[in-house]
């Protein structure tokens, strides 16, 4: 006998995502709760920088973007918000979410902030993967759903944290409805990791055998999915019946999949999930069901990034060609610039025809046609910003001095940040619940 | 009879740090068993080094006809550490394993063996 636990939309799945998808899931009156996943690595070192600059900032820029249309539905439809949208500074985006609600009109609203996840202070107790060469400039553990969990089942309507594993953001609200045990739980945590990606469970980001596309309208519609949690931990997962997409067997194990390593062991802050076991059933159309995956228990230790300076910068710059012998005319570029960066060593340097072979290097398609336009790209590591503006200048020497029409030129720098990846003991990170009412 | 991978599984490319994993979905269990015949670890490996450094290692699904291939240094320093144009090129790496050439017992780069094949569109 199992129970319906709650019904979770899948709201966003990125800092970037877009946000009509969620607001037509409140809407629809079918969710219960609303998760928006708005941290991926790359999104929290620019909210580190904010917040150094400014101890008010370091939450999502997007925080007004995304909930000044999704806050209102929601709130009339019963409907709470769990996020990570909170970043560096989920306190200040705990009081611009407040803010908000005033500004919306809405009394009495309950807002819940989570906190540890910063563990940078705690650094000496990370074990990294790997020695730290830069400067170590932020250190965030993946929280897991017990504070989450704690905070949906004492009242908040919007719950923000900082990093916390997607599972966990997605899985929260069910959590106090499961039956005892490990197997719903797994379940619960399974269908989270699910629902992480957005529209990539419905058929974004999803080329079907044979190669056919959705039309550029159903993409710019895409529904993300929601689902019915059941008490044993099993689900099932649909779309809104106008909502375009696509969501069947395949799209549902591609995701399941999706950056997993060993898939009999995949590490979440509260089990280590089996997925071997994990069975898909299609119900109906765009109405799958989920069940069995499996449990191989609690893991001793949190996942840490850790967000690590290098000294130097990258420099990005291109040139295009067009017209006949285009391709020989970037090809004899890129030599002229191997010479003349001859200092650059090798692994420090990259040429590449884009739309040639630069994505896939080697494994690329081999080239059937002359490109009737290409560009040459170029990244260079480089120590410093002269050296950078070398680089830079040296590509635009070629429209003077390199083969005909060099043209169509940009330039960029980027600082040199690399991701580390270490563990904590989850008894050394404490966590809060935070309180504010509209 | 040439087959391409990508006519018999659907598949996905993810990152985490400087690990890079491939996902494929076989179409059905004669095509998953034929996929994990043919794509053995050691024959990814070797055609992913032209692109990528470091070793594969493959995890199969049979329940879910998925198979896995990671690779753990084929990233290195993570994404943004890469000197390839813009970022996240690696979302484009599952079409190493998807235009993977499979005839007889030979499994080919497109450019040795499904030349013509792959580029119909």
């Amino acid at each position: 006998m199992r129970n319906l636990v709650c019904r979770i939309g899948s709201g966003a799945g990125f800092a970037g995502d877009r946000v009509d998808p969620a607001i037509r899931l409140a809407a629809s009156g079918e969710v219960d709760v609303i998760a928006l996943e708005c941290l991926a690595e790359r999104t929290l070192l620019p909210a580190l920088k904010a917040r150094a600059v400014n101890p008010h900032m370091g939450y999502d820029p997007r925080l007004r973007r995304r909930l000044a249309p999704l806050l209102p539905v929601a709130h009339a439809n019963s409907c709470k918000i769990l996020t990570n949208l909170g970043q560096a500074n989920p306190t200040e985006a705990g009081n611009e979410i407040i803010r908000l609600a005033s500004d919306c009109g809405i009394r009495g609203l309950r807002v819940a902030v989570v906190h540890g996840d910063d563990v940078l202070s705690l650094a000496d107790k990370i074990a990294w993967d790997r020695p730290i060469t830069g400067t170590l400039v932020g250190a965030h553990a993946y929280l897991g759903v017990g504070p989450l969990a704690q905070a949906v089942a004492e009242g908040a309507h919007v719950v923000v944290t900082g990093r916390v594993a997607d599972s966990a953001l997605f899985a929260a609200s069910a959590i106090a409805g499961l039956d005892f045990g490990e197997t719903a739980l797994a379940g619960a945590l399974t269908l989270g990791h699910l629902l992480e990606c957005s529209g990539q469970l419905t058929g974004g980001n999803f080329e079907p055998i044979g190669g056919e596309l959705l039309s550029a309208g159903d993409y710019a519609k895409l529904g993300f999915p929601l689902a019915h949690v059941y008490s044993d931990g099993s689900a099932e997962i649909s779309l809104l019946k106008d909502a375009p997409g696509r969501l069947d067997v395949e799209t549902c194990t591609l995701q399941l999949l999706y950056e997993v390593h060993d898939p009999s062991h995949y590490a979440t802050p509260d089990l280590v999930l089996d997925f071997t076991s994990v069975h898909f059933e299609l119900l109906g159309r765009n109405h799958i069901g989920v069940h069995g995956a499996g449990s191989r228990g609690v893991p001793p230790t949190l996942k840490v990034s850790g967000f690590v300076e290098m000294p130097g910068w990258i420099a990005d710059v291109e040139i295009g060609f067009a017209g006949t012998r285009a391709l020989e005319r970037a090809r004899r570029a890129a030599d002229v610039l191997r010479l003349r960066l001859a200092e650059w060593t090798e692994s420090d340097l990259a040429i590449d025809l884009v739309g040639v072979d630069s994505v896939l290097r080697a494994g690329a398609l081999p080239l059937l046609a002359r490109p009737a336009e290409l560009r040459l790209h170029v990244s260079a590591r480089c120590s410093d910003l002269a050296d950078a503006q070398i680089v830079e200048d040296e590509v635009y020497a070629l429209t003077l001095s390199g083969p005909a029409g060099g043209c169509s030129l940009r330039s960029e720098r980027r600082p040199r940040v690399e991701v580390v990846d270490g563990y904590i003991r989850a008894s050394h990170v404490p966590t809060q619940v935070a309180w504010s009412t509209s | 009879m040439k087959l391409r991978v990508g006519d018999l599984a659907v598949g996905r490319a993810g990152d985490k740090g400087s690990v890079l994993d491939l996902t494929l979905v076989a179409h059905d269990e004669h095509s998953y068993e034929l996929l994990v015949q043919r794509l053995d670890e050691h024959t990814v490996a070797r055609l992913l080094r032209h692109s990528v450094p470091g070793p594969v290692r493959r995890y199969t699904v049979p329940a879910l006809h998925a198979i896995k291939y990671v690779a753990p240094n084929a990233l290195p320093g993570g994404v943004y550490a890469s000197l390839h144009p813009g970022l996240h090129w690696q979302k484009a790496a599952i079409w190493l394993l998807l235009d993977l050439c499979i005839e007889g017992a030979e499994v080919n780069l497109p450019k040795e063996a499904c030349e013509g094949r792959t580029n119909e569109s």
